[in-house]
């Protein structure tokens, strides 16, 4: 009894060494466009993150609440704080998730020619992003010992520092090596 | 290491650009090959020896700090 995965492998076995070339091209392509996005997505990105994260800002400043008392004025009692807690709660997290979805659209989209160099480039930025906010971990940690405790919220803004750390340095480096690159 | 891909490619009479749509990369990952700053993998410097009708040892030789 063989089954359908041993089939496809004796198969690919029976295959000359340029149709076994094309199947294995066909398999990697396969690969990376299963992680990697149309190009188109890497422009739509590069709007709603920054967008995103300005709203998240503005909610976590209060600009919103403010905004929304500027124009519709103060409303009865419990009803203000309901009604302007959900849209201020909305915000927030619509502007997290377009920053976060943005991120995700710009690290994830493909090049205009994808190509093995545009791939190492892109594994070189994701080693830096990765040496980088280990350095700041320990770096954190270590200052945080000398320096003492910076509470819960202290504590969890170093977090979200963290890792936005990698994706920003990742995305910084990566799109800096290959302007250069095409600037030349 | 240090190829002559420039060399082969004038001699050729290819651009950057034609070079890199026979071989089907960016005109830049041709540039950076040309001044050696970045060495391509097996299956691209095979393709290259290709589309100069030459072998890959022709093409690209190890220096000594290799």
């Amino acid at each position: 009894m063989t089954n359908g995965k041993q089939h496809v492998g004796r198969c690919y076995l029976k295959l000359d060494f340029e149709k076994r070339k094309a199947c294995f091209t066909f398999v990697i392509q396969i690969y990376v466009m299963k992680f990697l996005l149309p190009h188109r997505y890497k422009k739509i990105g590069a709007v709603i993150a920054p967008l995103g994260f300005c709203l998240w800002i503005a909610m976590q400043l209060g600009y919103i609440k403010s905004f929304l008392i500027y124009f519709f004025g103060r409303l009865d009692g419990s009803y203000e704080w309901s009604a302007y807690h959900i849209v201020n709660i909305a915000a927030a997290v619509l502007g997290f998730l377009s920053f976060l979805v943005g991120l995700y659209f710009v690290s994830f989209s493909k090049e205009r020619v994808e190509d093995e160099m545009v791939q190492k480039t892109r594994l070189d930025s994701f080693q830096f992003a990765a040496f980088l906010q280990i350095i700041v971990t320990i770096a954190g940690f270590l200052f945080i010992m000398f320096a003492g405790d910076p509470g819960e919220s202290g504590m969890m803004l170093f977090f979200i520092f963290l890792i936005f750390l990698f994706w920003l340095s990742f995305i910084g480096r990566f799109n800096y090596i290959l302007h250069m690159k095409y600037k030349q | 290491m240090k190829n002559t891909v420039k060399e082969e490619r004038i001699k050729n009479q290819l651009t950057q650009i034609q070079l890199a749509e026979l071989i089907g990369v960016s005109r830049q990952t041709i540039f950076s090959i040309e001044v050696n700053k970045y060495v391509p993998s097996v299956i691209l410097s095979l393709k290259l020896a290709k589309a100069f009708g030459k072998k890959v040892e022709d093409i690209f030789k190890l220096e000594k700090s290799d």
